[in-house]
């Protein structure tokens, strides 16, 4: 019977303080007088081997302790949704900016390149992922934290099983275009083209005192970006008397800013700028300086297609929603 | 696999709510854990010792059951029985019970379910 004791002062340990006693009491005459039963049937004691295979059946002892404690969680299921939410939202806004933060001194600093990756960028990479853990555990540990005191807080209170169903947010439809936004489009769009014709038609401009020459592929960028725009101001005007999306509208959307962007990226690798003048410079000097321009704004580059693939894959996404029709009913009530 | 696991899962989740009204209905007669336990193996509805005895403090945490130490065959044993609040929701819960059992026999027979006894 040593081993029956020794099971019973097991599961004690994990039981609640005040209680530990009346349990184990109740648990210990449930355990002999299933022994007892036994032993009456076969009519002899019970073998250790015969007691053990009892015990097993009834379980580890932590897990027959853990049955008789009150169900308590750090963080319960009103709060876990909000918290997995606010997790994710903070690990998304800290590890992405970090990562890109890092691949930007990759390329532009050259001092952190050398200090960061003299063997492989492999090595810098390990580098700086062994740093990024540290913080991000920081900051998921300090958001578990903020939640655990919520969830005492509201648990005593209930504040958040107080609500009201008039203060949920309206119905939002993602292929509906809010009017002030397509005006505001309209109008910065129609702005710019005015801009754009009046100022930027020759490849040789003035501005105050700066003589500024662009190369000779300047009228491909010229007409270019002026069709883009021109497109883009249609589209808004349309938008504005039909807010929300349809198909063609995508479509035409997708093709324009696939055509900005890869126009834009191509401006940043086309050296456009070939020399500038200004009273009281040498020569040299502004053939230096122009070269340093066009060597950053080449420098760009892979900032400008990142850029361009996000915006791209945003149209690609609007349209499969409008091609699937992902939207619920009541949604599509609205935008119709 | 999965439909084994599901079934088992969905089961468990059944049982739990018709254990409660086992055992308040088998409490009208006052009895101790073991033999409790085994009244109701007998019947067909066995429940291990860690559901039944932290069941059986909830439920009388809540008032519905009462119980005291008692020597009994040489032995101090505790014993249920239910209270007069008990007894009234045990009432309510049958009436529950037999409300649920004639839905789902009406949804059955509605759909021509066949043998349904």
């Amino acid at each position: 019977m040593e081993l029956v004791e020794r099971y019973l002062q097991a599961v004690q340990f994990w039981l609640p303080r005040g209680q530990k006693d009346d349990i184990i009491a109740e648990l210990s005459e449930d355990l002999h007088a299933q022994i007892e039963e036994k032993e009456a049937g076969l009519g002899r004691k019970l073998t250790d081997v015969e007691v053990e295979a009892i015990l097993r059946q009834r379980g580890r002892p932590v897990l027959v302790a853990n049955r008789f404690l009150p169900r308590d969680y750090l963080i319960g299921p009103v709060l876990f949704p909000i918290y997995m939410f606010v997790l994710k939202i903070v690990m998304l806004g800290y590890v992405v900016p970090w990562i890109l933060v890092w691949i930007g001194m990759m390329i532009y600093s050259p001092g952190y390149r050398v200090q960061h990756a003299a063997h492989s960028w492999l090595e810098a990479f390990g580098y700086v992922w062994s740093s990024l853990w540290g913080t991000a555990f920081l900051a998921a540990g300090t958001v578990t934290v903020v939640f655990a005191v919520l969830e005492r807080v509201q648990k005593k209170s209930g504040f958040l099983e107080k609500w009201d169903p008039h203060k949920l947010p309206p119905l939002r439809n993602p292929n509906v275009i809010t009017r002030p936004s397509a005006f505001f489009e309209l109008v910065i769009n129609a702005l710019g083209v005015v801009v754009w014709v009046t100022n930027m038609y020759s490849p040789v401009t003035m501005i105050s005192e700066v003589r500024i020459s662009v190369s000779p592929l300047w009228p491909w960028f010229f007409w270019g970006f002026l069709l883009v725009s021109l497109v883009n101001t249609a589209l808004a005007a349309v938008n504005l008397t039909r807010p929300f999306w349809t198909t063609q509208r995508a479509i035409v959307r997708l093709l324009s800013d696939a055509t900005g962007s890869a126009l834009f990226c191509w401006l940043l690798k086309a050296n456009i700028l070939t020399g500038f003048a200004v009273a009281g410079m040498s020569l040299e000097r502004t053939a230096e300086i122009t070269q340093l321009i066009n060597y950053w704004v080449g420098r760009a580059f892979p900032i400008a297609v990142a850029i361009g693939v996000a915006v791209l894959c945003g149209n690609i996404y609007r349209l499969v929603r409008l091609k699937t029709g992902r939207t619920h009913p009541a949604l599509q009530a609205i935008a119709h | 696999m999965l439909c084994t696991v599901s079934f088992e899962n969905l089961r468990l989740e059944l049982r739990r709510g018709c254990l409660v009204l086992a055992v308040l209905a088998a409490l009208r007669d006052e009895q101790c854990g073991y033999t409790l336990r085994k009244a109701l193996a007998e019947n067909g509805l066995a429940i291990d010792e860690g559901t039944l005895y932290p069941l059986l403090r909830r439920l009388e945490s809540q008032r519905l059951l009462a119980s005291e130490w008692r020597q009994h065959d040489k032995r101090n044993k505790r014993f249920y029985r239910l209270t007069g609040d008990g007894t009234e929701i045990l009432e309510q819960l049958l009436a529950e019970w037999r409300d649920i059992d004639a839905s789902i026999r009406a949804i059955l027979e509605k759909q021509g379910a066949g043998s349904w006894n």
